[in-house]
């Protein structure tokens, strides 16, 4: 979010669900669209069965591999550089869209030099991608009439994210993709909420919809609104920045909602130590996860189905969801828990339900103003910015100009990983996610069904490697990193390269994140998931 | 033979459903239709096809088969005097041959219950619901021949009402349903029958595909090529009428206490068919998909069709909903136009 951000001044999806049906071209990096995005990658797929071009950067072997014009396995880590080649093809070939550059964008010739370094040579050696399959890539994104760009955790879970975001960006920019129909930068959000999560300013530096807590603007319409003075015009901390905190003993308390870090954050050893060496520890949710159980005070929290409100998808549409069923036993709905805690604490939050809040939200949120209750149930939502009751929602950004004015290139030198391998711990391993399986499976892994399609945690290792140390497909095998050790089956199949190992984190009983690393992205502070070094050797 | 005029309608479901569950369209602020309990405020006559057939009258997403309370248990049976309101002859014949399957070798007693205490009144088309219909090329519609209680036709501002069972002819005996005493009453049905079936086209290659399939078989690479792009998510199976096979299990809620259920499945999932040891005889998706629509279109059970062509009814469902387009309809053309 962070690096779009910079670049364009809004840190969402540029375009829309809808408009994947009459892409020319998808860039896809870092999505493994078929299994966590099914429905976009449907549409992907019939877009390519109709004559669309699909390029697709990925380690893995994931399955739209099969659908791709071209499928390029780049080392891991090698994004900025993979992408400066790209451009760097681009301006050498003068594919880039001059008048675009010009006329909405400023930076270029800091990008062109920046770029220059990044030679087809240079680009083979860092990312093993061969310069006639690179050239090929540039020609195809910069000659398509209407391209995509598609990403997801593989491009931002790294300690260069930002970087590689920000690069994305710079490559739209130089070639035009970006500001018309079935085009632009599309950072597909994972939950179903969690763009509305972020636009209500579920973020440390910021009100609803970006509204930054340092803006005296901000913070007094916000403090007249609240019939408060004094709010913090300092940004709080990030998830990352809360455990550093709470391990050291400066944080002393923590209230977690929906969220279970025991088992998703990097490095749990050090997320336990953490969170046991707190004074106080609250945790909302609608199952006792791992980290409930350690809880001082578990609030019970209401499910999906249970209570009202909106949610906002990755498309920046806001839908209206109501309750089927009432909330079982002393369970509320969040909005009811906060707003009660809110009350006990001095500070009137008297709302008559989520209705009342969203005309809060409307009144306080330039992008949402005209996202109101009545509208949202005439329809099947509205996606913002949508300003006033009269807007008919934006369908993509950036058509005219870029919301911050001028697009910014930002160019980005290659920084290879936090952590390489080496002589001992000589694999990389990456992490992701399986179909039928979601997150820490504190939902999923009670369904029965799902269950039995994905019981267990399985490490994929490619038929070399496991000819070399003797692993056949369900053996047990042991993982140790610098940081811990687990015990998993392993499935030998070549959907990775060699050297190369992917699990993933939804099973607490070989958790992933023993293993994985804390270092993280400096501006994002989103931790290096996809990837650390490890180990393997079969249980005997 | 009775009549009864449209306007008249609402207001006799809404009797009805003081003695019964009624399942009738209702239709949403939000422009969406589907089938929900009788609320007079939401409901429709306006309504295309739903997007849920109504097999979970008869066999829930979920159902509690029986239970078990220290070591005790106790059977779980459902009575609930239902009535659909409404629905299609696709769906009817959808009904009929799940009934047809749950009792034909043994006696399933959940949904043998489901269906005692089941009225249903059926909703003949005039029309094709949507691009996507072809009940009259496996002769489950327009107008159902049997297993309904109730059949209205659309003759314009009124509704002809046809009784198939006793409760059916007892329920439109009294007012505001009248006599439909003209001479040419047969006459005037047969017309609107014979309108109604021509509106439908025939789709050729559902018998193509199946006289491919019952000879040489079909070439792999359909299934190759449809398995390819298959994201199994299991909508087709979930909107389909006759998929009804589902999946046990228990589910334990203390010590020596719990639940068993059955829950809806799906053959295109992998674990349905994995063996203890992991062995797979369906390993690939392409098996998969093939099993399924072999199913329907192969190897159905002649007793189970109940005067259908197969094992698909034509409601053309998981044409309408597959977000990758491997409904019936592309998977017979894909086969009869040998096209991969």
């Amino acid at each position: 979010m962070a690096g779009l951000a910079a670049a364009f001044g809004s840190g969402a999806m540029t375009n829309s669900i809808n408009e994947f049906d009459d892409a020319d071209l998808f860039f896809i990096i870092g999505s493994n669209t078929t299994a966590q995005h099914p429905l976009i990658g449907s549409r992907i797929i019939n877009a390519v069965e109709r004559g669309s071009k699909l390029i697709l950067f990925d380690p893995r072997e994931i399955p739209l591999a099969q659908f791709a014009t071209l499928h390029l396995r780049q080392n891991f880590g090698t994004d900025v550089a993979l992408l400066n080649g790209i451009m760097n093809i681009i301006i050498q070939e003068d594919l880039h869209d001059r008048l675009y550059v010009e006329g909405r964008t400023e930076g270029f010739e800091e990008l062109k030099k920046l770029v220059g370094r990044y030679t087809p040579k240079v680009v083979e050696q860092i990312t093993g991608i061969r310069s006639s399959e690179l050239y090929r890539a540039a020609v195809m994104y910069a000659q398509a009439d209407k391209a995509m760009i598609i990403y997801a955790m593989g491009i931002t879970q790294h300690v260069t994210g930002t970087d590689n975001v920000k690069t994305l960006a710079n490559l739209a920019m130089l070639t035009g993709h970006v500001g018309r129909p079935s085009t632009g930068v599309n950072p597909l959000r994972g939950q179903n909420n969690v763009q509305g999560a972020c636009d209500m300013g579920g973020l440390p530096g910021v009100f609803t919809g970006y509204q930054r807590v340092g803006d005296p603007a901000a913070v007094k319409k916000f403090e007249d609104a609240w019939s408060v003075s004094g709010l913090n015009t300092k940004g709080g901390l990030t998830i990352t920045g809360m455990m550093e905190a709470a391990h050291k003993g400066t944080l002393k308390a923590m209230y977690i909602m929906g969220e279970n870090p025991l088992v998703s954050d990097p490095d749990i050893t050090h997320v336990e130590q953490a969170l046991s060496n707190l004074d106080f520890l609250v945790v909302q949710d609608i199952f006792l996860s791992d980290t409930a159980a350690l809880a001082d005070v578990v609030l019970p929290a209401a499910s999906f189905a249970e209570k009202e409100g909106t949610y906002s998808n990755t498309e920046r549409r806001v839908q209206l969801a109501r309750a089927a069923v009432p909330p079982p036993g002393q369970a509320r709905s969040d909005w009811e828990i906060i707003a009660g805690l809110c009350s006990r604490l001095g500070l009137a939050a008297d709302y008559r339900g989520p209705a009342d809040i969203m005309k809060e939200i409307n009144a306080l949120t330039p992008s949402y103003g005209g996202i109101t209750y009545s509208r949202l149930s005439a329809g099947h939502g509205l996606q913002w910015p949508c300003p006033n009751v009269d807007h008919p929602g934006t369908v993509f950004l950036h058509r005219e100009q870029f919301t911050k004015g001028k697009g910014s290139f930002l160019p980005c030198e290659f920084k290879p990983a936090a952590e390489t391998p080496d002589d001992e711990y000589d694999f990389t391993l990456t992490t992701g996610r399986i179909y039928f399986q979601y997150h820490t499976g504190t939902m999923t892994r009670r369904i029965d069904l799902l269950e039995r399609e994905a019981p267990e945690p399985l490490v994929e290792i490619n038929p070399e490697d496991a000819k070399k140390l003797g692993i056949r497909s369900n053996d047990l095998v042991e993982l140790e990193s610098r940081r811990g050790s687990i015990q998993l089956k392993a499935e030998v199949t070549p959907r990775v390269p060699k050297r190369v190992l992917f699990t993933t984190f939804h099973f607490r009983e070989a958790p992933v994140n023993r293993l994985t690393n804390s270092a993280f992205d400096p501006v994002a502070e989103i931790p290096e998931l996809k990837g650390c070094s490890v180990k393997i050797r079969r249980c005997s | 033979m009775k009549l009864i005029a449209k306007k008249d309608v609402a207001a006799v479901v809404g009797t009805w459903s003081k003695t019964y569950s009624v399942l009738s369209p209702c239709m949403h602020a939000s422009g969406d239709c589907v089938f929900d309990s009788f609320d007079a405020e939401t409901f429709t006559l306006e309504y295309r096809k739903p997007p849920m057939p109504p097999k979970s009258s008869f066999l829930p997403q979920n159902e509690t088969m029986f239970s078990v309370e220290n070591g005790t248990f106790t059977p779980v049976i459902h009575h609930e005097k239902t009535l659909l309101f409404g629905i299609r002859a696709c769906d009817l014949m959808g009904i009929l041959q799940a009934r047809s399957f749950y009792s034909r070798d043994m006696d399933d007693v959940y949904h043998r219950s489901h269906a005692e205490d089941t009225l249903i009144v059926v909703h003949a088309c005039s029309w094709p619901q949507n691009e996507t219909c072809f009940c009259t090329t496996v002769h489950s519609g327009p107008y159902a021949h049997e297993g309904f209680d109730i059949q209205l036709f659309d003759m314009g501002t009124d509704f002809l009402a046809e009784a198939g069972s006793d409760a059916g002819r007892a329920m439109i005996a009294t007012e505001p349903f009248r006599d439909f005493d003209v001479e040419d009453a047969a006459e005037r049905l047969s017309r609107v029958k014979h309108m109604a079936h021509n509106s439908i086209p025939i789709v050729s290659e559902v018998a193509e595909a199946m006289d491919i399939l019952k000879g040489t078989g079909t070439n792999e690479g359909v299934w190759e090529h449809l398995g390819r792009k298959c994201i199994t998510c299991g909508g087709c199976v979930y909107v389909c009428p006759t998929c009804t096979c589902f999946n046990v299990v228990d589910r334990v809620t203390a010590d020596a206490s719990g639940e068993r259920m059955r829950t809806w499945d799906t053959c295109l999932y992998a674990g349905f068919t994995r063996e203890a040891s992991g062995h797979n005889p369906r390993s690939s998706q392409a098996s998969r998909l093939r099993r399924r629509h072999e199913h329907k279109l192969l190897h159905y059970s002649q007793t189970d069709n109940r005067g259908a062509l197969c094992g698909c009814v034509g409601c053309g469902r998981c044409s309408d909903y597959c977000p990758v387009h491997i409904g019936t309809l592309e998977v017979v053309k894909a086969i009869a136009e040998h096209i991969y």
